[in-house]
């Protein structure tokens, strides 16, 4: 069983903030929109909600885990990507007969949020940008623990989904935003962090019973990871499951000591 | 580095023709497959739509169908002799199913849309997550497949099929998985016509990567698929594959190609070879004037030997996320074929492009040859490939 170092855990959840807050349960009604501090200031007034979400989650594990921002590798999942934006651009080209906006277009893409990230930490280094519907974490955490088993190097793992267009889906089926990051390393590197550990997902049944405080953010493709993150932080062993039954029923063992 | 592993199938389908077999036709005797845009639009533009009639899906796929689906279904089919070896060798949880796509199914978005901003409703048998998603298409490659592995969707605009590439590599690598089907597929849509036509990239000819009058590029639609497995019959090997970003612009490369150098070096040092034994590269070569550009300084800067250097998107156009996968199909093909195809649309070649780009269909005996793929957000990757020992 592949096992890696659970190096340093972030979130953002509009109404909370970062993942202590989140955690603890302390709301605070003036974080609504993640700040993206990450970002410098010219590029983050052009990064979407999403964007400055992920990198928001980003920013806090990277910071826990001290990783070097310039070489660290990353796995960014999203189930929808940048669906706000492309519906933006779509509204231009039926609604308004308007020539689509070319940054608009360059922030589209699914992989806005990994190039926006890798732009402003000055990292060459490997990311990726991947989706797999509400197996999006699961599918993530996979991704990320191939790396670091194939290099012995660390990475962080970033997922979330911003507000499915209302237009799209069906009533009641809405999400609200949410992003989740972990940093991962070589197992090697557990005890020095002192966070854990956690296995390669497989589907099997999860042991812990996850956090249920709001409807509409656990309808969230990518609620898994911000399960996981919060059973980390809450120190408690057991198998977490990655979505809330909508996925293939994937979930990773953790193991807290102490 | 890792060690080589076996590439058991590939499929192809793109404006050229329906399989890889017409694919290779076509590039041996210099014929384009770009044209009249299919597709509505307030401008005209060239482009590699696929003109072939695509196959129904099983009745029990029906609501995921799409021209996504579909063109997977196409592939699947011709895949179907060695997809049969491979699920007699490994178990179906060990078999991944890893894409590549840009769009997903964006086509049937943007047309529902439009009628939703018309008629206030959209239209009764659209459904975001069976035509739309990454979630959509996985489900009906799994099916097709016989998969039940990790399945996942790359979504890194134009390198979106070059990456699974590189994750199947590090899986089977990892003991997660014995096999994968890697590959992608994009399809035509409006709103990246419009999109790349808003950043002044579309050629308004056929493009003509590396020329000194280049003006741009096509979008053009289908994708490949490979099986690449933890052993098999070989028809080439997947040696290394090489990822690095930019960190320079989100939709314009690094001048002097820092980035994609690096996507080379890393290609090659994963396969543990010398520079000097590439023997090929198949550029991204989009026909832009920036991109072609530092990508020329990328490879002279890595393979100091000048290889042949071909782009092959004058003839099937840009598949956006489904040409990293098309372009490292194409690439096999030198390998085990013997020729490369000619750089269509290159003469007069621009003077200040110092890799060797070859304007003439060219014979030889390619043993390594390297696949490029660079993005939006600066995103590379470089797939490298090697004849079967």
């Amino acid at each position: 069983m592949i096992e890696v170092a659970v190096l340093g855990l972030g979130a953002f959840v509009p109404g909370y903030g970062g993942l202590a807050a989140w955690s603890a349960g302390e709301s605070n009604a003036d974080l609504v929109k993640a700040s993206g501090h990450l970002i410098p200031a010219r590029q983050r007034r052009r990064a979407s909600g999403l964007s400055r979400a992920l990198a928001d989650a980003y920013a806090e594990s990277l910071e826990q885990a001290t990783l070097d921002a310039t070489r660290v590798a990353s796995v960014f999942g999203s189930a929808l990507g940048e669906s706000a934006t492309m519906i933006g651009l779509l509204d231009q080209m039926w609604d308004e007969n308007a020539a689509l906006s070319p940054m608009k277009f360059a922030t589209s893409v699914h992989n806005a949020a990994s190039g926006t990230v890798s732009i402003a930490t000055k990292n060459r280094g490997y990311t990726t940008s991947i989706g797999a519907d509400y197996d999006t974490p699961a599918m993530s955490l996979i991704e990320g623990i191939s790396w670091v088993a194939a290099h012995d190097e660390n990475v962080i793992v970033c997922c979330g989904d911003e507000q499915p267009p209302p237009d799209l889906v069906p009533d009641g089926l809405g999400w609200g935003l949410l992003s989740a990051a972990i940093a991962l390393g070589p197992r090697s590197a557990a005890s020095a962090h002192g966070l854990g550990r956690l296995s390669l997902p497989s589907i099997e049944t999860a042991t812990s019973e996850p956090l249920r405080r709001d409807a509409a953010l656990e309808r969230n493709p990518c609620i898994g990871l911000l399960d996981l993150v919060h059973a980390l932080s809450s120190r408690s062993s057991g198998t977490v499951a990655l979505d809330r039954g909508q996925g293939r029923g994937y979930a990773t063992r953790i193991w807290v000591e102490g | 580095m890792s060690r080589p592993q076996p590439i058991t199938g590939v499929s192809a389908i793109n404006c050229l023709g329906a399989t890889l077999d017409e694919t290779r036709e076509a590039l041996r005797t210099g014929r384009s497959g770009l044209g009249i845009c299919p597709i509505e639009l307030p401008f005209e533009v060239l482009v590699g739509a696929i003109g072939s009639p695509l196959p129904e899906l099983p009745r029990a796929l029906a609501p995921w169908s799409t021209r996504t689906a579909q063109i997977a279904q196409a592939m699947i089919l011709e895949l179907e002799a060695p997809l049969q070896t491979m699920r007699a060798r490994w178990r179906p949880e060990r078999i991944a199913v890893l894409l590549g796509t840009s769009t997903a199914g964006a086509d049937v978005t943007e047309n529902a849309y439009r009628e939703f901003l018309e008629q206030g409703a959209l239209p009764h048998d659209y459904d975001l997550f069976r035509q739309h998603t990454y979630g959509a298409i996985l489900h009906v490659m799994c099916e097709l497949v016989g998969a039940k592995g990790p399945a996942w969707v790359a979504s890194t605009a134009c390198t979106s099929s070059a990456k699974p590439f590189a994750t199947a590599r590090r899986l089977i690598e990892a003991d997660v998985i014995d096999a994968a089907v890697v590959g992608g597929i994009d399809t035509l849509c409006g709103m990246t016509l419009q999109g790349f036509r808003s950043l002044d990239a579309l050629s308004k000819t056929r493009c003509r990567p590396f020329a000194a009058d280049r003006d741009g590029l096509n979008i053009g639609e289908g994708g490949a698929l490979l099986l690449i497995e933890r052993e098999g019959d070989a028809r080439a090997l997947l040696e290394g594959v090489g990822e690095s970003s930019d960190a320079y612009h989100i939709s314009g490369p690094h001048p002097e190609g820092d980035g994609a150098r690096l996507a080379m070096e890393r290609a090659l040092a994963d396969a543990g070879l010398d520079a000097m034994a590439v023997d090929h590269v198949n550029a991204h070569g989009t026909g832009t004037r920036l991109n072609d550009a530092a990508e020329s300084l990328a490879i002279t800067s890595v393979l100091s030997h000048a290889p042949p250097v071909v782009s092959t998107k004058a003839y099937t156009g840009h598949l956006l996320g489904g040409a990293g996968a098309t372009e490292a199909a194409i690439a096999m093909l030198a390998i085990t074929e013997g020729w490369i195809p000619a750089s269509l649309g290159a003469l007069p070649l621009d003077e200040s492009i110092e890799a060797r780009v070859v304007a003439e269909r060219m014979d030889g005996r390619f043993r390594h040859v390297l696949s490029n793929s660079f993005a939006f957000g600066g995103n590379n990757v470089s797939v490298l490939l090697g004849a079967a020992r």
